[in-house]
């Protein structure tokens, strides 16, 4: 049986590059004729290769299911424009093709032919499709590509930014980001970078480097201590064209249009020019450079260099300052009238396996019961996050009413995608009105909403698939991610770190009337249905700090703040 | 129901459908222009009979039996043409396609994650050759490959697509 199924595969293929033969397709006739499975079989390759030749317009448009549902009440006047652009994108020949029978352009049909042709060029010509927006998986590929270059090619990393505003050209950079070779450039505050090699540079603002190795990095301008322990030995600095090499040390390097200041705090440095000249400094010496060349000696003054020490206690504030901020806007919203319920994850002291719900006023019901999830640390030292690491890890939460317009919001920091549906919040389930939230192992987030009871026919739910936004260099971060579900505008909304990552527009008979939880589960899923010890392993690889449902769509500004004031 | 709303209401059921009805006839035609002409020549059908129309009734089985018809029609038109099934095939698969195609939209987008699963190579071949309609030859020459050997690909990749999707929807079922 499997041999024959091969032996069809292969002939369609032959069938589909117009190689098959005479005998090839009566072959195939005379496989699926006597046999049902066979016939089964094939359709379902024929459906997969149609499925790929609509995915020409994937992404582009959506997908004409769900355009059906804005586009139809659309008036005439505003759709035709739409369509003479598709018509006029293809060439003579395709639109002689589309428009072949004529007759069709009686002006009762033009309408009808309209949409059609509008969909005939967007299936059927794919070429012409390249240039308006990129198909959702190549699009995701070249930004993965990318990105994996980047770590490649990566040869520091950056492990403190405290006060860092970043130049006009330099595209903001996170904590624990790498950092390819190319220009590093700060306009103020203190930037800490780790080369691959060991040496660590603290950057003190406005400066511009140039890095080009991981063991080499060119000033330009700016104020940098080295910090360069033995293994790093050989670590080395360029000003113009002079080369501070360290030979194991401490040292402050500060560049101006003036010249170059070099003091060494501790150990020994070479210093390198253009004669082959070197000269070592060794502690407690100090060298300026002129910008006319010349060389004079100075004093050492190490209490103008941020040492490490220094700026981890800096940070240290940083960080306590955004606690406060986040504690204030925390204390705040935990009264705003539109919050279902809103998991700060924020209690002292023993958890006793709950998950205080901190609306206000106060209300126990809506305690989540932690099962499995261990406690760890959250965004920072004073509050804590659950970790879902286990596949039986969840809340379990109990949330009753009804309601109309949502919004789900958390901080979540993933360890890794490795489930298919790596679960965020989800109701037990999946019935009328209940929300589902989630993220594909493509980095996709998912949210749909069931619009009809589980057994009754009808309508699909909608699928709310936004483009991939993981990539791995937001392993161990702190991302947040918020969805709304606006019922009156029928609009999916999925936000990233307070941005939209996009926008959904859902078919009147794909939207329920109305909104529901119930029991639920944050970080994982439960199926009642299936009555075995059995389970789909969908919990969340990862962590969350904050959980908050709001009975609303907020805006997108308002998700801006929760952003704002919640990032560590 | 007044006209205009019904002929709206038309136009919607039949916009939503298309995938479907292509779906369905593409894999009783299995070829791409000739799919094509008879879900145009089906939306026409459908267009001029109108009148028949029920808002009430199921769109879809209206439009799968006017769409069975034309390719029934075209099978038996395309004498000198090579068919990759004869009428007798065509009528005997016809429930079976008409049941798959329900899911076309399903398998889309089962598929979009599958994709991502390939190897970045396979993809491009998969997207050179399906969604953008780049014939076996050309897709061989642009990536320096034989035609045989990318045949061997092709099938390999395919086979892997089909099991991943079919996991797919049945996840998504239970």
């Amino acid at each position: 049986m499997s041999t024959e199924f091969d032996e069809l595969e292969s002939l369609l293929i032959d069938w589909e590059s117009g190689s098959l033969d005479e005998q090839g397709v009566a072959r195939i006739r005379e496989i699926l004729k006597p046999n049902a499975e066979a016939r089964s079989h094939f359709v379902q390759m024929q459906m997969i290769t149609a499925a790929m030749q609509l995915e020409t317009d994937a992404g582009l448009a959506p997908p004409l299911s769900e355009m059906s549902g804005s586009r139809s009440r659309q008036t005439l006047a505003e759709l035709t424009p739409n369509c003479q652009s598709l018509a006029t994108s293809a060439t003579s020949e395709q639109t002689r093709r589309v428009f072949s029978t004529s007759f069709w352009l009686v002006s009762a049909l033009s309408l009808l032919v309209c949409v059609l042709a509008g969909w005939i060029v967007y299936s059927q010509f794919p070429d012409h499709s390249d240039g308006l927006v990129k198909v959702a998986g190549t699009g995701d590929l070249s930004a993965r590509d990318a990105s994996r270059e980047a770590t490649s090619h990566g040869i520091a990393l950056v492990t403190h930014l405290v006060d860092v505003e970043w130049g006009v050209d330099q595209p903001a950079l996170e904590v624990g980001d790498a950092l390819p070779p190319g220009r590093f450039a700060i306009q103020a505050g203190h930037a800490q970078v780790e080369f691959f090699c060991g040496a660590t540079v603290i950057v003190e603002g406005p400066a511009e480097l140039e890095l080009e190795s991981a063991t080499l990095a060119r000033v330009h301008s700016g104020r940098l201590r080295a910090h360069v322990p033995p293994a790093a030995r050989g670590f080395a600095l360029e000003v113009d064209d002079m080369t501070v090499v360290d030979l194991g040390t401490e040292f402050g390097l500060s560049v101006s249009t003036d010249g170059a200041n070099v003091q060494v705090f501790d150990g020994e440095v070479e210093l390198h020019r253009p004669s082959n000249e070197k000269r070592r400094l060794s502690a407690g010496q100090s060298v300026i450079r002129s910008a006319d060349g010349s060389y004079r000696d100075s004093q050492v003054t190490p209490e103008t260099f941020v040492d490490i020490a220094g700026l981890e206690s800096r940070a240290e504030m940083q960080r306590s300052a955004r606690y406060e901020r986040w504690k204030a806007w925390s204390d705040a919203t935990r009264r705003d009238p539109r919050l279902i319920a809103y998991y700060a994850f924020d209690q002292a002291g023993d958890w006793e396996r709950r998950l205080a719900c901190s609306n206000e006023p106060t209300n126990k019901e809506l305690d989540g019961a932690i099962v499995g999830a261990r406690e760890v640390e959250g965004r920072w030292d004073a509050k804590r996050a659950l970790e879902f690491k286990r596949p039986a890890d969840r809340v379990r939460v109990q949330i009753p009413g009804e309601y109309s317009s949502l919004t789900l919001a958390c901080w979540v920091k993933i360890d890794s995608l490795d489930r298919w549906y790596n679960s965020l919040l989800l109701t037990d389930g999946y019935d009328k009105g209940e929300p589902h939230w989630q993220i594909l192992d493509t980095g996709q987030i998912y949210f749909s909403v069931r619009p009809v009871e589980r057994t009754q026919q009808g309508p699909r739910d909608f699928k709310a698939l936004s483009p991939s936004f993981w990539q791995p260099s937001m392993n161990g971060k702190w991302l947040h991610l918020a969805v709304t579900c606006d019922m009156d505008a029928r609009t999916i909304t999925h936000y990233t770190n307070g941005n939209v990552l996009s926008r959904h527009i859902v078919p009147d008979e794909q939207m329920p009337s109305a909104t529901r939880i119930g029991a639920a589960s944050i970080g994982n899923w439960a199926t009642p249905t299936m009555p075995d010890a059995e389970f789909a392993i969908r919990n969340l690889n990862g962590s969350i700090d904050e959980m908050a449902i709001f009975a609303a769509a907020l805006t997108a500004d308002e998700i801006k703040e929760i952003y704002d004031h919640g990032k560590p | 129901m007044d006209s205009s709303d019904k002929t709206e209401h038309f136009v919607q059921q039949l916009t939503e459908h298309q995938n479907r009805l292509y779906g369905y006839v593409f894999s009783l035609l299995g070829d791409r222009n000739r799919a094509a002409d008879v879900v145009q020549e089906t939306n026409l059908v459908l267009w001029r009979k109108i009148d028949e129309f029920q808002p009430d009734k199921p769109f879809l089985s209206w439009a799968f039996a006017i769409a069975r018809f034309q390719v029934l029609a075209h099978v038996r038109d395309q004498k000198r043409d090579r068919l990759l099934l004869d009428s007798e095939l065509v009528a005997t698969l016809s429930d079976e396609a008409q049941r798959q195609a329900g899911q076309v939209d399903a398998i889309r987008e089962a598929l979009r994650p599958c994709m991502q699963l390939l190897t970045p190579t396979n993809r491009e071949l998969i997207e050179r050759r399906y969604f953008r309609n780049m014939s076996m030859a050309d897709t061989a020459a642009s990536v320096e490959r034989t035609v045989g050997s990318i045949k061997v690909a092709l099938l390999r990749i395919r086979r892997q697509l089909a099991a991943c999707v079919q996991k797919r929807l049945a996840a998504e079922d239970s």
